[in-house]
């Protein structure tokens, strides 16, 4: 029963997607784009397959990989720590705040020019523009669920002998679980984006700079190549962090 | 027209100011005073001195609003009264410990742990190793009846097992009182007859001394060797009756027993007479 439901989500989530390649086809079919500027899916695919056993190509993925994962473990830890922090103590509440409601709403990618002059063109830029921006969904989410532990849950653990510092660690980071991984979500599809825009504003590697480079020489082909590649370790990093969740969710109603 | 209800029968006894040698928990004029907004504030508990001896099974019985509650959260130490102190074998409670266990009626289980994990939390917070406090805990989980469901969580159980479980992680860490607010008032009308009297069966074991808070009358003299009856706005205690009814207690007999059912229709009485106070305030 949950066996065929499963099977029948999964095709209903498919449907659209071979619409979107069946209509992409039929743009070229019926002449409406330009083979020549708008290849068609069957070439652009078999593109991709060529380039994916190609060292040069796998380099650019393996960059792109390094500056997401780095940029979005840097956002974690931060933002899992901070939300925590700040749900605990007034204090840092207090300080960190007004921060999070300048920072959170300004355009991180605004910030990308200074880091280049400080950081370089290297990895150091394009992670810290992709931890800025991850950072603040799972901050904000970190914050909302470890400020919203149910208060009995904490009395029961003091009353069987937690002290109140291992209250964080023993129930409120396991209680917040939930909101936080929902943030981790959202922060991952962020990282994503970011770490592509960031390799198209300026890089020297990279599946955004592929891109780019690709455009400015008008090799059509080649531009799409690294739009799906990006499109598919998306999905397997959703994936991925789908399965941790529901490993460290099942225990909750809710998952 | 209207019962007068009868205060005058020959059992109900005045809070007695007398400290018995075997006292556990002294509650000595405790207010808490809630600010509900800038101009009112909301008097929860009104000047309650109450004495608890050691193993004594105790009910805290009143409607709903009457601070009961929080009488218990401040034994627990959960919350810190406004002004008079609550004392547990004549240290001042400043804050919770393991002496004092807590039953919730929203069960408050650890959902990321399993049935074990959560009866075994206590234990290993104490300082048990690992094999030890993992024996233990299957032995209560085997007491309290769910032997089977050890690695289940939370959310597989129906609410009456979550109780059990709530019940077997609290006994787990031997604490001297047990706190329950309002344990069975999530639970139907059959569950919690059956969560009754298999407390009472396992509390005859060992008569550890028992807070109970609830707003059920039937529940609070079956259960008890005291009721306290509280009164609302602001919370008082109204009478300290004794149940003065054979143990062990089986159901069967008691609901046929005179002195059981003249206890409830007395209390009942009182219970609307405070209820009805509570309202006209």
């Amino acid at each position: 029963m949950t066996s065929q439901l499963r099977s029948t989500s999964i095709m209903l989530g498919l449907a659209p997607i071979v619409l979107v390649i069946a209509l992409w086809q039929s743009l070229v079919s019926f002449g409406f784009a330009p083979a020549v500027l708008l290849p068609p899916p069957g070439y652009v695919f078999s593109r991709l397959l060529q380039q994916l056993m190609t060292w040069t190509f796998q380099q650019e993925i393996a960059a792109t990989l390094i500056r997401l994962f780095a940029g979005f473990a840097i956002a974690v830890v931060l933002g899992v720590s901070i939300g925590i922090a700040a749900a605990a103590s007034p204090g840092i509440n207090a300080v960190v705040r007004p921060i999070v409601r300048v920072l959170a709403p300004l355009p991180k990618v605004a910030l990308y020019p200074a880091l280049l002059l400080l950081l370089g063109f290297g990895h150091g830029s394009k992670i810290t523009l992709v931890a800025a921006d991850a950072l603040f969904p799972i901050l904000l989410s970190t914050y909302y669920g470890a400020s919203t532990v149910e208060q009995k849950l904490i009395w029961s653990a003091m009353a069987a002998g937690t002290p109140r510092y291992e209250i964080l660690f023993k129930v409120v980071l396991p209680a917040a679980m939930p909101s936080i991984l929902t943030g981790c979500r959202i922060g991952l599809v962020i990282s994503c984006i970011v770490v592509f825009l960031a390799e198209m504003i300026t890089s020297t590697d990279g599946l955004g700079h592929v891109l780019v480079t690709a455009a400015r020489t008008f090799q059509a082909v080649d531009m799409f190549v690294p739009l799906i590649t990006i499109s598919l370790l998306g999905l397997i990093l959703n994936v991925l962090l789908g399965a941790v969740r529901s490993y460290l969710l099942r225990g909750f109603p809710e998952a | 027209m209207k019962v007068v209800p009868s205060r005058s029968s020959e059992w109900v006894k005045p809070v007695m100011p007398k400290k018995p040698a075997s006292a556990i928990i002294e509650i000595e004029r405790v207010s808490q005073v809630f600010q509900t907004s800038a101009r009112k504030d909301h008097v929860a508990l009104s000047d309650i001195s109450l004495t608890i001896e050691e193993g004594a099974f105790v009910s805290i019985l009143g409607p709903s609003g009457c601070g009961k509650s929080t009488l218990l959260y401040v034994v627990g130490g959960f919350v810190n009264p406004t002004s008079g102190s609550a004392k547990i074998k004549g240290r001042t409670i400043t804050g919770p410990g393991p002496d004092r266990g807590p039953v919730f009626q929203e069960f408050a289980l650890f959902p990321w742990k399993t049935v074990l994990g959560n009866v075994m939390y206590g234990p290993r917070q104490q300082g048990v190793r690992t094999t030890e406090a993992e024996a233990q805990s299957r032995a209560l989980i085997e007491m309290v009846g769910l032997k089977g469901y050890e690695n289940f969580y939370p959310k597989e159980l129906s609410g009456g097992m979550k109780q059990r479980v709530a019940l077997a992680r609290t006994l787990a860490y031997h604490p001297e009182v047990l706190l329950m607010d309002e344990p069975f008032g999530a639970l139907d009308a059959h569950t919690r007859t059956r969560l009754q009297n298999d407390l009472l069966n396992i509390w005859e074991r060992d008569r550890k001394t028992v807070l109970f808070v609830t707003h059920s009358v039937d529940e609070a003299v079956f259960l008890s060797d005291k009721v306290v009856m509280m009164s609302k706005s602001p919370g008082r205690i109204r009478e300290v009756i004794d149940i003065d009814l054979p143990r062990p207690r089986r159901r069967s007999e008691l609901l046929l027993d005179p002195r059981y059912q003249k206890y409830v229709v007395d209390i009942e009485r009182m219970f609307d007479e405070v209820d009805e106070t509570g309202a006209l305030l």
